[in-house]
């Protein structure tokens, strides 16, 4: 063989070869009187890590939005959740206009770096068009909100990851119905003063806003 | 059955000649085209200075200093080498491309016609040389294996003979370099005495795969003549409207329609080892060409094949629509793939439970569909590598190309066991979530209001005490923690890619940073968020 692509290897759906239609029909038979149920439970991922505490699972379908200010640690929490992704073995993906993600940052957080697939440069013109096309496929979609988005084009986001039984975790002022609205309030970081020592952690102020009452916590983020 | 005699017609260092076409290399100086940084052909003066291919970069470099380094451009080659193509085609229609650079067809007819095999190996490399490629050698013999072979020697063999002309060639020739090297240790080292095995054994010790070797190796096909016959039902059709006038558009397209064809043959357990791809434009031309694979053709390498061979007909027949001849004069309406020979499927072994399979072919689909949008350079993976720095330690690679990072992560362990970090220096405490590439500026100031300075030795001209940038918040203030400065001094011997500066991890208020000074201007590499 020539030069190969990781897609070469990806299987297609035809597992069974076609030549035995009998032996076909037996195994799709044991098939379908083995696989589980699907329980509601199935359509939950568990988050990971020490956020994991306050926001125990994403549901498929559930838009969250997280907010706060540069350095006030709104990526490392959206990287917590897009960690849920990878924990479940299943894709995550982000769309990152100015291509800025720390990739360590979100290996550290528990993302596979070989099943995070990140788009960047996409012009405004194209950024819904793309998202959409995310979350036709990819369990957990991280999308930076540009300025200037316009709120039917994310309402019909909303709508397509219900659709597609995919999250949508987007980053920044988002103009549309959330599930979940995650806000990161800052926090001091620990091990240096001035001029010693090196930065080693930091405990997160968080405030989680669901269906019921607010939510605070502090999230422990360690090295 | 017998095996089909068969011409071969090789342009030798197509990708050299294609280059110095194109005006990307110089006509008489050594030139080298990679493939991931190995040499994938290389010109003659290239070879006088005793550049051989399939060595690394750097040792070219060493052996021909000088040496015109170009990357492997086979989407290109193919374009150019499509007049060629042509050319022949008028001669003989059932023209195959193996590869850019070179062909074969069945000299049955052809050669009846033309008065001969020797009539007829003159006369295309006559048409070459007429299509502009001077040194073109022809050969013919039974199967095209052999008829490539007699190509490079540009002879031709006579026929029922080419078990014979193929028994002094080495093993290595077969081109599978694991068989090769298990057939030399076994004391095999020619085809011939390859061939003299018997049957069974070869079956028995080697496998299928063997068996196809050793057929080749005997003058035979590779596969055996079969008798399925591909349905007509298989051909996969897709029609263009608007017309496709640029190639991604319809080479998005073909990527779908290979798609779909391999998914029908892999659920009918069969393999395609040569596909025709057709096309029709809106002024009702018509253009097919089919390629062929030793192996079974992918997806992904069968839409590669039809993107090269769109791109050669649509580039090259809308550049002067005017007296483009046998090229396009209109955009593309209907394309179509035909699986011209197909064989049984022995090939890859999927996971048993299938895993999740499925998901990620969906996901590949999808990403590949973004590609198609904003360009293919635009969805990337992350591959962790060594480096010093949070950009450096992270290579994004495009999606499809593999994940090899540039610099290992760990150096290699020398003779003795030191205790130093493989990357010594690095920026240590936990990786920053935002990384700006190229740096933000920024001002780094001491209580006196003076910008904050390293000496060449290292020395800190007075501790920061004000940062202000663009990207922080309010545009910065008073610092209230700092830590560093970690000095780098990079490549210090090489002097265009040396790099002095030093990191400092600066926090103003809740917000920390890393920041960088070189040559006395700060900037913001990474925040902390």
């Amino acid at each position: 063989m020539a030069s190969s692509s990781p897609t070469d290897s990806v299987p297609g759906d035809a597992v069974i070869p076609l030549r035995d239609p009998e032996a076909r029909a037996r195994l799709y038979e044991v098939a379908r009187v083995g696989a589980p149920l699907l329980l509601a439970k199935d359509r939950l991922l568990p988050v990971p890590g020490p956020l994991g505490a306050l926001v125990p699972e994403l549901r498929r379908g559930m838009v969250v939005a997280v907010t706060g200010v540069p350095g006030g640690g709104a990526t490392t929490l959206a990287f917590g959740l897009v960690a849920a992704a990878s924990a479940a073995g299943e894709w995550a993906g982000a769309l990152c206009p100015d291509h800025t993600l720390g990739a360590l940052a979100a290996s550290a957080a528990g993302v596979d770096l070989t099943r995070f697939a990140v788009v960047r440069d996409v012009p405004l013109d194209r950024w819904a068009v793309v998202a959409a096309a995310l979350l036709d496929a990819i369990t957990v979609v991280l999308v930076e909100v540009p300025r200037g988005v316009r709120a039917a084009d994310a309402r019909r986001l909303v709508s397509r990851a219900r659709e597609r039984g995919a999250v949508l975790v987007t980053l920044g002022e988002w103009p549309a119905a959330a599930a979940l609205r995650i806000h990161a309030e800052g926090g001091e970081w620990n091990g240096f003063r001035m001029g010693d020592g090196i930065l080693t952690s930091r405990n997160l102020s968080v405030r989680v806003e669901g269906s019921g009452a607010p939510l605070h916590g502090l999230v422990s983020l360690a090295s | 059955m017998e095996t089909a005699r068969t011409l071969c017609l090789w342009c030798p260092d197509w990708p050299v000649v294609a280059a110095r076409r194109r005006g990307d290399a110089p006509d008489d100086a050594p030139i080298a085209v990679l493939e991931r940084s190995r040499v994938f052909a290389c010109s003659a003066e290239a070879r006088a200075q005793d550049v051989v291919i399939g060595m690394r970069r750097r040792e070219a470099e060493t052996l021909a200093p000088g040496i015109t380094v170009l990357e492997v451009d086979l989407s290109g080659d193919t374009r150019m080498f499509e007049p060629v193509a042509r050319a022949v085609e008028d001669l003989a229609p059932r023209l195959v491309l193996e590869r850019p650079g070179m062909l074969s067809f069945p000299t049955r007819g052809p050669s009846r016609y033309f008065g001969g095999d020797e009539k007829l190996v003159e006369r295309i490399i006559e048409v070459a040389r007429v299509a502009g490629v001077p040194d073109a050698r022809a050969g013919i013999a039974d199967g095209i294996f052999a008829a490539r072979l007699a190509a490079r020697r540009g002879v031709i063999v006579v026929p029922g003979e080419t078990s014979e002309f193929l028994a002094p060639w080495p093993v290595g020739t077969l081109g599978d370099e694991e068989l090769g090297s298990l057939l030399c240790r076994l004391g095999l080292s020619t085809l011939g005495a390859f061939a003299a095995l018997p049957v069974p054994s070869v079956l028995a010790r080697f496998g299928s795969h063997g068996l196809g070797m050793y057929r080749l190796s005997r003058g035979e096909d590779e596969h055996p003549p079969s008798l399925t016959v591909p349905p007509p039902d298989l051909v996969e059709t897709c029609e263009l409207d608007p017309p496709a006038e640029r190639v991604d558009e319809a080479a998005f397209a073909a990527k779908v329609l290979a798609d779909r064809l391999l998914g029908r043959l892999e659920a009918m357990g069969l393999a395609c080892t040569h596909v025709v791809v057709e096309a029709e434009t809106e002024h009702g031309e018509h253009l097919a060409r089919g390629w062929r694979h030793e192996g079974a053709l992918t997806a992904a390498m069968l839409a590669e094949r039809v993107r090269w061979q769109l791109d050669g007909w649509l580039t090259d027949g809308l550049r002067d629509r005017a007296t483009a001849r046998g090229g396009l004069t209109g955009g593309l309406t209907l394309l179509r793939l035909v699986p011209e020979q197909v064989i049984p499927a022995t090939g890859r072994q999927l996971g048993f439970w299938g895993g999740d399979a499925a998901g990620a072919d969906r996901c590949a689909r999808v990403l590949a569909r973004v590609q198609g949008i904003i360009g293919p350079e635009n969805v990337v993976t992350a591959v962790p590598q060594g480096g010093r720095t949070p950009g450096e330690r992270v290579r994004w690679v495009p999606w499809g190309e593999p994940r090899e990072p540039l610099r290992p992560i760990e150096a290699v362990v020398g003779p003795v066991h030191s205790e130093v970090p493989s990357w010594p220096g690095g920026v240590p405490g936990p990786p920053p979530a935002r990384v700006f590439d190229p740096p933000v500026p920024a001002t780094l100031l001491d209580v006196t209001g003076a910008e904050v300075s390293v000496s060449g030795r290292g020395e800190v001209s007075a501790p920061p005490a004000l940062l202000r940038s663009a990207v922080l918040v309010g545009g910065g203030g008073e610092i209230t923690g700092w830590a560093g400065p970690w000095a780098h001094d990079v490549r210090w011997w090489d002097r265009r890619t040396r790099s002095r500066c030093t990191y400092w991890q600066v926090a103003v208020g809740e917000m920390a940073c890393l920041v960088k000074v070189k040559q006395g201007q700060a900037a913001i590499e990474a925040i902390y968020d």
